[in-house]
Parts: C-alpha cells; sequence; structure tokens
C-alpha cells in the first residue's frame, strides 16, 4: 500500500499526505516548549520549587522584544510603509535585550520572594510562586499596553527570512504547476490593476458595475485558479516551512548546546550538578549554594526570553499580561513530562507534547489539542511516575 | 498490519467519541424545547416583516422612576478582553447622554446612566446588571458580546426590565424574550452576507470554514455562513476548529491546505485571525485564496498582527466611518469634539445607538416604568441612528439592519460593498 498516496482513510479525516508536515509542525512545536521547559526544570533540579512565575517572565521577555521595536520604529500607529528595514542586528538585539530584561526580573523575582522562603515548608514556598505569577498576570494589566492586544510588525524581519522554504516530497505535473503559476499571476495583475484604478475614484472594486472587463476577467481568472488548485495539490506532497520558523529551530537547538556545554562542561555546571543533587551537602562541601540558584535562575529566565522574543516576532501572537499562561501550562507539562529536573527530559518532553498536539489536529480533533498534553502526561505518569526520564524514587513530600 | 492495528485504535476512539456525541445530543436533545424555542427555524426570527413575531412578556413589572432623574443601566467591559469595544461602547452610550440631557423638552427628567462593569465576563455582567436593578434603573442596555449579554437577558428577564443590546449577534438571545432588543444585526444577516459575497462577489464556490468552537459567536456566525454558501450552490472543503488564545496554527492549516479551497471563512475574533492568516501565508496558501471574517475582526490591530498577509481580506461591519449619511458625520465630528480622533470600532456608534433608542423609548412611554418601556421599544419604528434606521414593531427584537462588507487595506478599512439586510436574508430557505 502506498502510504503517501492522498485521501487514505478520507472518511475519518486522516490524510496520510500532510503526515511529513505535520511532523515537521510538531517539532517546532515543541522546540519552544521545550526552552520553557528548561526554565521550569532547572530551577525544580536545584531547589525542589516550582517556579509558576516563569511564565509571567515569559511575558515579560515578550513586553521588552515589543517595547525594543517600537522604540526602534516599529510602534503602532506607524503605518507600515515608514517603517525601517528590519535586520538580522535588531532581531540579535531584541532577543539579547529580552533575555537581560527576563535574568534580571528572574533574580529580582528569587531574591525577593523564593529567598526568604527557603527554609520554610515547600507548600509555602509554591504559593509564594503562585502569588508572584498573578500578581505579575494582573499587575501587568495596570502597567502594560494590552488594549487592544499589541504585536510586533512583521516588517523587524530582514527580507532574508521573508517567506518560506518549500521541500517537495513528490511533485505534481510541471505543465499543470506552470498553467497554474500563470493563472495566480494574471490574477494578482488583475487584482492589482483594479486597486489602480479604484482607488483614484475612491471607491474598491466592487463599486464598478459587474461587466467591468476587469472584473469579468477576475471572476474567470479565480474560477481557473480554483479548478487548477485542487489538481496541483492532490498531486503533491510537499514540506513548508517559514524561514521564520527555520531560524527559531536553530536558535533553540543553539541555545540548548551552549546550556548542555554549560551544565555539562563548566565549573559552575557542576556546582550546579552537584546542588541539584544534594543541596545541603553540595554547601557543606564549599560550593555557594546562593550563588549557584542566582544562575539557575539567570540561565532559566534568560532561555524564557529568548523563546519569548522568538515566539513574539516568528509567531506574532498579540500580547495580553497573560500571554505566558498556557505557553507556562504546557511547557510545566513538559518537563513533568520529562522528569522534571532532568535537562534532556525536559527537551523530550517538550518534542513529544509538540508533536502529539500536531498529530491530534492532524487526526481532525483540534479541539482537544490541550486536552492531549495532560492526556498523555497521565498515561506517562502512570507507568513511571518519575516522567520519561526522570528517576522513579519515591519522593516523600 | 500497521494498518489494522491504526484501525483498531480508530475503532475505539470513535466509538468513545461516539459515545460522549450521542450524550451531548441526548442533552441538548432534551433541553430544546423549554432552552431554546424559535419562532422560525429558517430565518431565526430576523424574518420578513409580514409575519409580526410575538413575543412573551415578563412577569415581573421591573422599576418605575420616581423624581426628577430617570436611571438607565449600561453594562460594558470596562476591564478584560473586551476592553477596547467595552470602552468604546461606553464612550457613546455617555455621548448619547449628554445628547439627551441637553435637548430636554421643559419637563422632562433628567436620564442618569449608571455604568456596570462586566469585566469581559459572563458571570460578572450578570451580577452587575443585578446590582443596577437594584438601584433602580427602569431599563438596561449592553453588551458587546454575545455570552455576556445571554446572562444579562436571564436578569433582565426575571426581573421584568428591557435590554437593549448593542453589539450581541447571536440570533437565540432575542428569542421568547419580549423584553430583549438590540441595534445590531444578527449574524443571521452576517453570515449570509458574507456567503453571498464570497459567491457572487468573489467567485468563489468551494470555501474552508475556520471556527473558535470557544466562542459561541464563532459558532453561530460559521452556522450561518455555511446553510448561506450551501444554499447558493457552494461547497465546503474543510471545517477545522481551534480555542480562543491559540497561537500555533501550522497544524490545523497544514490540514486545510490539503483540501485547496478556494476561500477560507474565518468566524473568530481578530487576536486569532490576524496570526492564523499570517501562518496559513506563510506556509503556502496564497493571496489567490481570499479570507473573509464577521465583525469579530473590526480592530485596527489585525492590521498588525495579520501584517500583509491579510491586506485584502474582507469582513462584514455594522457601518463605516466614511458612509455618507448625515447621522455619521454628525455622530462622528460629536465624537472628535468630545474624545478626539475617531471611534476605533464600530461600538462606539452601536453604544450610542442603544442608549439613544432607550432614551427614546424612555420619552415615548406612557409611564416611566419598565413595563411601559419595554412596549415603547416593541413599537420603535424608523429610529434614525448612527448604523441606520431602527425599526422593531413586530421584529421579534431584532432591527433588519444593512450590512456593510469592507477590505483591509494597509491604510485601514475599505468599504467595498453595502447589503440591505433585504437582500440576503430570506432567500437562505
Amino acid at each position: 500500500m502506498d502510504l503517501f498516496s492522498p485521501h487514505l482513510l478520507a472518511e475519518s479525516g486522516i490524510n496520510f499526505s500532510t503526515l511529513p508536515s505535520q511532523l515537521v509542525n510538531g517539532l517546532l512545536l515543541g522546540s519552544i516548549y521545550a526552552l520553557i521547559a528548561l526554565g521550569y526544570t532547572m530551577v525544580y533540579g536545584v531547589l525542589r520549587l516550582i517556579n509558576f512565575a516563569h511564565g509571567e517572565v515569559f511575558m515579560l521577555g515578550a513586553y521588552t522584544s515589543l517595547f525594543v521595536a517600537w522604540k526602534q520604529g516599529f510602534g503602532q500607529g506607524v503605518s507600515p510603509d515608514q517603517m525601517p528595514q528590519g535586520s538580522w542586528g535588531l532581531l540579535i538585539g531584541m532577543m539579547i535585550i529580552s533575555m537581560l530584561v527576563c535574568a534580571i526580573i528572574g533574580v529580582i523575582i528569587e531574591f525577593v520572594a523564593y529567598r526568604p522562603m527557603r527554609n520554610q515548608s515547600r507548600i509555602a514556598a509554591l504559593i509564594t510562586a503562585i502569588g508572584i505569577s498573578l500578581l505579575l498576570q494582573y499587575g501587568g494589566q495596570l502597567f502594560l499596553p494590552a488594549e487592544p492586544p499589541p504585536s510586533i510588525s512583521e516588517k523587524v524581519l530582514p527580507d532574508s527570512i521573508q517567506g518560506s522554504y518549500t521541500m517537495n516530497l513528490k511533485k505534481a505535473p510541471p505543465q499543470l504547476v506552470a498553467d497554474l503559476d500563470a493563472a495566480k499571476t494574471k490574477l494578482q495583475e488583475i487584482k492589482d490593476r483594479l486597486v489602480e484604478r479604484t482607488t483614484a475614484m475612491g471607491i474598491s472594486e466592487f463599486g464598478l458595475p459587474d461587466d467591468d472587463p476587469d472584473r469579468v476577467a477576475k471572476l474567470e481568472t479565480q474560477d481557473l485558479v480554483n479548478r487548477l488548485n485542487p489538481q496541483v495539490e492532490e498531486q503533491s506532497i510537499a514540506i513548508i516551512v517559514p524561514k521564520g520558523q527555520l531560524v527559531m529551530f536553530g536558535t533553540v537547538v543553539m541555545l540548548m548546546g551552549i546550556l548542555w556545554w554549560l551544565v555539562m562542561f563548566t565549573k559552575t555546571g557542576r556546582a550546579m550538578r552537584a546542588a541539584a543533587h544534594d543541596f545541603e551537602s553540595a554547601s557543606l562541601m564549599g560550593i555557594n549554594v546562593n550563588r549557584v540558584v542566582v544562575i539557575t535562575f539567570i540561565i532559566g529566565s534568560a532561555l524564557a526570553g529568548a523563546g519569548a522574543m522568538m515566539n513574539a516576532v516568528f509567531i506574532r501572537t498579540p500580547l495580553t499580561p497573560f500571554y505566558g499562561f498556557m505557553p507556562g501550562v504546557k511547557a510545566f507539562v513538559a518537563a513533568v513530562l520529562g522528569g522534571i529536573g532532568n535537562i534532556p527530559g525536559a527537551v523530550l518532553g517538550g518534542l513529544v507534547m509538540g508533536i502529539a498536539e500536531s498529530l491530534i489536529v492532524w487526526v481532525g480533533y483540534s479541539e482537544y489539542k490541550d486536552a492531549i498534553a495532560f492526556v498523555i502526561l497521565i498515561v506517562v505518569l502512570m507507568f513511571r511516575p518519575g516522567g520519561l526520564l526522570g528517576s522513579s524514587k519515591v519522593e516523600k513530600v | 498490519m500497521q494498518f489494522e492495528v491504526m484501525e483498531l485504535m480508530l475503532n475505539k476512539k470513535f466509538s468513545l467519541f461516539g459515545i460522549a456525541a450521542a450524550a451531548v445530543l441526548a442533552i441538548s436533545v432534551g433541553c430544546k424545547p423549554t432552552d431554546e424555542p424559535t419562532p422560525d427555524p429558517d430565518n431565526g426570527g430576523n424574518g420578513n416583516q409580514s409575519t409580526a413575531i410575538v413575543r412573551p412578556l415578563p412577569e415581573a413589572q421591573g422599576n418605575t422612576a420616581n423624581g426628577d432623574t430617570i436611571k438607565i443601566g449600561l453594562i460594558a467591559s470596562r476591564n478584560g478582553d473586551l476592553r477596547p469595544w467595552g470602552i468604546d461602547s461606553i464612550n457613546g452610550a455617555l455621548l448619547a447622554v449628554a445628547e439627551a440631557n441637553a435637548n430636554r423638552a421643559e419637563g422632562e427628567a433628567e436620564i442618569e446612566l449608571i455604568i456596570g462593569d462586566s469585566n469581559s465576563k459572563p458571570e460578572e455582567g450578570k451580577n452587575a446588571a443585578a446590582n443596577l436593578i437594584d438601584e433602580g434603573v427602569v431599563g438596561l442596555v449592553g453588551e458587546v458580546s454575545s455570552g455576556i449579554t445571554a446572562q444579562l437577558a436571564t436578569v433582565a428577564w426575571e426581573r421584568g426590565v428591557p435590554l437593549v443590546a448593542v453589539g450581541a449577534t447571536k440570533p437565540d438571545i432575542t428569542h421568547d424574550r419580549g423584553n430583549v432588543f438590540r441595534v445590531c444585526y444578527t449574524d443571521d444577516l452576517q453570515g449570509p452576507v458574507m456567503a453571498t459575497f464570497a459567491y457572487n462577489d468573489l467567485g468563489l464556490r468551494n470555501v474552508a470554514i475556520v471556527t473558535d468552537i470557544k466562542q459561541p459567536y464563532s459558532q453561530g456566525l460559521t452556522e450561518t455562513f455555511r446553510k448561506k454558501f450551501l444554499a447558493l450552490g457552494g461547497t465546503i472543503a474543510d471545517e477545522q476548529n481551534y480555542n480562543t488564545k491559540d497561537t500555533q496554527f501550522n497544524a490545523i492549516i497544514a490540514n486545510l491546505k490539503e483540501t485547496s479551497p478556494d476561500g477560507i471563512f474565518l468566524s473568530g475574533y481578530f487576536n486569532e485571525v490576524g496570526p492564523f492568516v499570517a501562518q496559513a501565508r506563510a506556509q503556502g496558501i496564497d493571496k489567490s485564496v481570499p479570507v473573509m471574517g464577521g465583525d469579530g475582526w473590526d480592530s485596527a490591530e489585525i492590521l498588525t498582527s495579520g501584517g500583509d498577509a491579510i491586506v485584502g481580506g474582507y469582513f462584514c461591519n455594522h457601518y463605516n466611518n466614511k458612509e455618507d449619511r448625515e447621522a455619521v458625520k454628525t455622530f462622528l465630528s460629536k465624537w472628535d469634539e468630545t474624545y478626539g480622533g475617531v471611534p476605533g470600532t464600530t461600538m462606539g456608534a452601536l453604544g450610542y445607538d442603544a442608549v439613544g433608542l432607550m432614551i427614546d423609548a424612555v420619552r415615548r412611554a406612557d409611564e416611566k416604568s419598565s413595563p411601559s418601556i419595554i412596549d415603547a421599544l416593541e413599537n420603535t419604528t424608523g429610529y434614525l441612528g448612527v448604523s441606520g434606521t431602527i425599526d422593531l414593531k413586530g421584529m421579534g427584537g431584532n432591527p433588519l439592519k444593512r450590512a456593510i462588507v469592507v477590505e483591509l487595506r494597509p491604510e485601514g478599512q475599505m468599504f467595498a460593498k453595502a447589503y440591505e439586510g433585504s437582500d440576503v436574508v430570506g432567500d437562505a430557505e
């Protein structure tokens, strides 16, 4: 049986020709979950504390990027034609500033809220974390622009990462593709001509009489495109990835590489691992655990800042003070799924969740997209209470 | 072999969902007679003038104004997700009250507007409405969203006060409640308007529909669009759902693309529609596939989040600032005088019209009591609102309004085509 034959099992809403692109989508989505999950898992590893404010750090990172973009002339109310040219320098600047601000916020939260609670019962620290999270969400409503929810203009992207890459797994007959392209070009030409003609008159194309030659031609060409498009689609299988999201994926992999090096091959990393293994003993061995905790918060929050900046720039969701809530919850689930406290586990958990979400949409149950994360979590925890890669040592809480 | 396993899994899943679906169906069918008595399912109460709709009146007697001032309540979302619309509706309402008090005839009572905050949440709106009725308002105005308005309607019915909805477009809100009215069109109009526009003016035959399943508004709009589009002879390529606040739509888009629709109808709000369209264009659904939507798109922000991708999209709106009507010009000049600029959303005009209509009814009512005002509202004919002329007599609370299709251009909304209510409603059967 040809695995890629389209419309196989079509009655059940499953179409195998979209499977490759769904897997790629899942991978891209999962990489962001993984990046945020790292922040949860690192803090938990060292402090045995679930930092519920992590999602809010993510939110503040996104806002930081927004403010940098506004400062650079991509503000609200500026017409897209008057915006400056986007550049790599701007993107990198936005990311670094966002990471810095998030790192500072993370350290402040640790110093103000968590450090005084460190010797209290664990539940007290947990409640404090929830309190900080709510404080930032609702406090943010007072200070952050959220009505209407602002978003970062696509103009911040340099030309080289506009558009998308296409990887053809199966090509439609070249003649058909050429016909379709020609029809689309013609359609666009007619549209442009109509806009040009009517703008001067202060009306839209629909103000013209129905028998206007351009309008008739437009309907005919639209019809041609509509007939050719399904034929091409049916005979081709392609993975299309926006360039921005590829950059995002590359950056996530790079950041994870840096983190791996930091944790495994530096003195600080060794101190972190020691503190994670046994906080008390590490401090007895002369490790400055306060410094380790601060560094953990710096790294975790900076990763969230990077993720937030990329999410805000490449996905371009409008920002609100609750922007970090859902990604925060998903990433937390990813961290638990992979085994909280375990760094490769967080990455694996994030990827599993991203791919699971894509696949549940693929089979046609998009309304259960958010639920699938929890279903997987429950199933995994039933068989491996410590998570996929975590130790299954039963802990007395 | 692999497939056998997969099919087995699918069967299992299907049976599970089948049971769930059956249960839901059973519940909804069970509720239907008491909950949703539709006078005429085919045109959802927005019907032809020839068949006057008679709705029952509430038993409770509401409030009666005494003294020199008459209190009117406004429920609006001062906070929360709907704030941009909420603030506009408040500003519009305040303009209407100021104007009414300035032009008051000798001996007429002063109008006092009391504003309650729904915080963009149905339950809080309900509480706020109950508080306002306790304070003695003779009538209520609000809200901009269908979900909150449905709750307001419940309270208004129990307590016997009239309710004029500002921007609630879901059809069933006015059904069988003789005290509930609205100044906006219903989804029975905007769905068919967009379907007609897509079929006749854009020449689309096979469209995909994307619904925000967390929003009753979006679901209702999807339904009316689908029905009209099928009635016109079109086909539905695919239907996909997402949840409010979703940010990543790649998976849905990959499914959509495979069905190669001629156009896409997105019935949700701009917060999700903007990124959705941007991601769809990036995934290879190019501009030869037009995107369309309802009045949930009405925000300048959609042009930032949607970017260049959404330019050329069409949506249905209540009125347009650039319309060449006297009422629009007067309203805009008053708005500019008081607040500066133009209203950011159409809820400014609709809030103005809703409160204006309520005040008009108070003036016309024989007694300054809720039942009498309900009667006056029901008998409204030819009220000249900013968003068009409003007739409510025998309409079941839903005025037959005109709807406007606008095109998104980089500089803002461009008027594309106007539809009179009678153009599209009615021939859906």
